[in-house]
């Protein structure tokens, strides 16, 4: 509650991100709060110093708090905008959730390789290693060793018969 | 005096030693890696600690810590970049050294002075934790609560970045931290319906994801940056001139060190900041620092390695964490069913010695692991980024889904990866985030038992003393920069205008 204060540097531009972050902390709260009035409430006699919804309600309110500090007097700079390989990076990841969702191995594989490509990789040693050689390593160390045993898929249904 | 023998007998145990020695080459491997630091390095292995006995499952996470830390200086001073961020303060002058052909003679004070750090703040662990521990037995709920509202305050001052932001990120952790049934009531809440959020959001996928998925996006946007090795002759120790010149450095920066280390939250980071201002005040040579001066070398290495030591004692003894990566061990003390906190030295004084005596030995190893790896391990860290972090995130996804075998926990670890990389776009730290996940079950539940030991009537937590005390240390850690912030503002024109 005090760098924005004691800063020595001239007063900075306020951006657009500095109301809308702590804008949308705010619905997100708002959104908890009303959540936490749904929980069940426990009778009057088995309470045992607080109900359920205190403690949650008691945050979200401190975090509401500091947002509207935050819209109020953070100057601090814009995020740069987002690359582009930062962005299809994030859309691998959603890529990866839903192959994981048909094998949790194909999806590594493919999103490791995609990934070394998509990041400049142009040895064809390396993006089989990585899309290849580690997620099989990787499966058969957590499998045999840690005892791990990993969702039935489309490929790890040849292991597991 | 039993409890020490007795941990020290754990650790001739021939099985153990192998696993410290594994674990500290690993650990000054993701030490040396850009990118990569001892909080991932932690968290991207406690789900192989799973299925160990706890003794060697916490020794190695803590040979990590303590091995990570220390390897940071290699990178710092072969390729100018910190393999962590506790040793941005060694690139000052260790890369200007190597730049002279002196890298060796740089590592070589940075390997001493890290030994030394490091083994100094394991005493005052050894000494301090039981202390602390006696101290906090008699603690009640309100006492508890208030110390933990304490220890979360401190986050305020983690990092570089605003203080309201740190505090928010916290609380947005101690939100998390109530998803799941409710302990005192049996009520679940935001559960949603779903069965595997009823225990709560585990903490290992969600450190997994804020530490090493969301610092895999972060590395998309740094795939330019071109990474060149210093040539390196032979590693030289430091002369007896050198040590002369460094020995007061070293033993101030390992009590500095030490010291931030206890205080919750603050970590390596800090200590090596302060342990390297505080050389160069006390320095008859302060003009070297920055151009490659020994001191300063010894200055922040013997400061962040200390700290280790030093985060222990309170992530042990009270079970709030000393430090980020301290945090990501105390939640791998609770995934093995360890209760940190003042029993443990009543309960499991074994356990807990058994763990210093570990980390004092990983404090000689990493000395001679260091030095004669140094060329290796400098040479790993120009394994192209492109190689590096698929592996990574192979590890990250298989880790987060093992210890649970549920795919929610890859879908939650994806989840705080994405949350964590625009938290930390938008200069939200996500460190106070995982700390407050971890502590904010103990607050409610200390809140709740103090609510119904005062009935209901809360006010009455400030008429204890030991609760107020901690109250009052909460709003110095809060307001206490702000109010020295404006009285040194004031202060300053009052003296160049003469009065």
């Amino acid at each position: 509650m005090h760098a924005e204060e004691h800063s020595s540097s001239p007063p900075a531009r306020r951006h657009i991100s500095n109301v809308a972050v702590p804008l949308g902390i705010v619905a997100f709260c708002v959104w908890a709060f009303w959540l936490s009035t749904q929980f069940d409430r426990v009778p009057p006699i088995l309470k045992r110093g607080m109900q359920p919804s205190d403690f949650p309600q008691l945050v979200i309110g401190l975090i509401i708090l500091l947002a509207v500090w935050l819209m109020v007097r953070d100057k601090s700079e814009a995020p740069a905008r987002l690359s582009k390989m930062a962005q299809m990076t994030m859309g691998l990841l959603i890529g990866f959730l839903l192959i994981a969702e048909v094998d949790l191995f194909l999806g590594l594989g493919l999103f490791s390789a995609s990934l070394a490509a998509l990041w400049g990789e142009r040895r064809v040693w390396a993006i089989v290693l990585v899309g290849l050689i580690s997620p099989i390593a990787v499966f058969f160390l957590f499998d045999g060793i840690f005892e791990v045993r990993f969702p039935r898929g489309l490929l790890t249904n040849f292991w597991y018969g | 005096m039993d409890a020490a023998l007795n941990g020290l007998m754990a650790l001739a145990d021939p099985h153990l030693m192998v696993l410290i020695f594994a674990a500290t080459l690993g650990g000054v491997l993701v030490g040396a890696l850009p990118g990569l630091n001892a909080t991932t390095g932690v968290a991207l292995l406690l789900p192989f600690t799973i299925t160990m006995d706890p003794v060697p499952a916490i020794a190695i996470l803590t040979t990590i810590y303590c091995a990570a830390t220390f390897a940071g200086a290699i990178t710092a001073i072969l390729i100018n970049t910190p393999g962590t961020s506790a040793s941005a303060t060694t690139c000052l002058d260790g890369y200007p050294l190597a730049q002279r052909g002196e890298a060796g003679r740089a590592l070589g004070m940075a390997a001493v002075s890290s030994t030394i750090g490091g083994i100094i703040s394991v005493v005052c662990l050894m000494a301090a934790a039981p202390l602390m521990a006696r101290a906090a037995y008699n603690f009640a709920p309100p006492e508890y609560f208030a110390l933990t509202v304490f220890g979360l305050s401190m986050l305020a001052t983690i990092g570089d970045g605003s203080p309201v932001k740190n505090i928010l990120s916290g609380a947005f952790g101690v939100l998390l931290a109530t998803v799941g049934i409710d302990l005192l009531t049996s009520i679940e809440r935001f559960t949603f319906g779903m069965n595997e959020l009823s225990e709560g959001i585990p903490f290992v996928p969600v450190m997994i994801g804020v530490f090493g998925i969301s610092e895999l996006l972060v590395q998309a946007d740094n795939l330019h940056v071109e990474r060149k090795q210093v040539i390196m002759k032979k590693i030289k120790l430091p002369s007896r001139e050198d040590y002369k010149r460094v020995w007061k450095t070293i033993l101030r920066s390992s009590g500095i060190g030490t010291f931030i280390g206890i205080l919750p939250a603050e970590g390596a980071t800090v200590a090596s900041m302060i342990g390297y201002n505080e050389a160069k005040r006390w320095s008859k040579k302060p003009e070297e620092f920055g151009n490659g001066s020994l001191e300063g070398i010894a200055g922040s290495e013997a400061a962040n390695n200390s700290a280790t030591g030093g985060a222990m004692v309170p992530t042990l003894a009270l079970g709030i964490p000393g430090s980020p990566t301290a945090a990501v061990i105390l939640a791998g003390l609770m995934v093995h069913g360890l209760r940190p906190g003042p029993t443990m030295f009543t309960e499991q004084a074994d356990f807990a010695f058994a763990i210093f005596w570990s980390m004092m030995f990983v404090n000689i190893l990493f000395f001679f692991i260091g030095l004669w790896g140094a060329k290796i391990f400098a040479r790993v860290t120009l394994i192209p980024i492109q190689i590096l972090w698929p592996i990574v995130f192979i590890f990250s996804i298989v880790g987060a889904y093992a210890l649970e075998q549920s795919m929610m926990d890859v879908w939650i670890a994806i989840g705080a990866g994405i949350v964590g990389f625009f938290m930390r776009r938008h200069g939200f730290s996500v460190v106070p985030m995982a700390i407050g996940l971890i502590l904010g079950g103990m607050l409610e539940t200390r809140l709740g038992q103090s609510m119904v030991m005062l009935d209901e009537k809360w006010w009455l937590m400030a008429t204890r003393p030991l609760s107020l005390l901690f109250f009052v240390l909460t709003i110095l850690a809060l307001f206490g920069p702000m109010v020295w912030g404006r009285l040194f503002k004031q202060r300053s024109p009052l003296k160049s205008t003469g009065e």
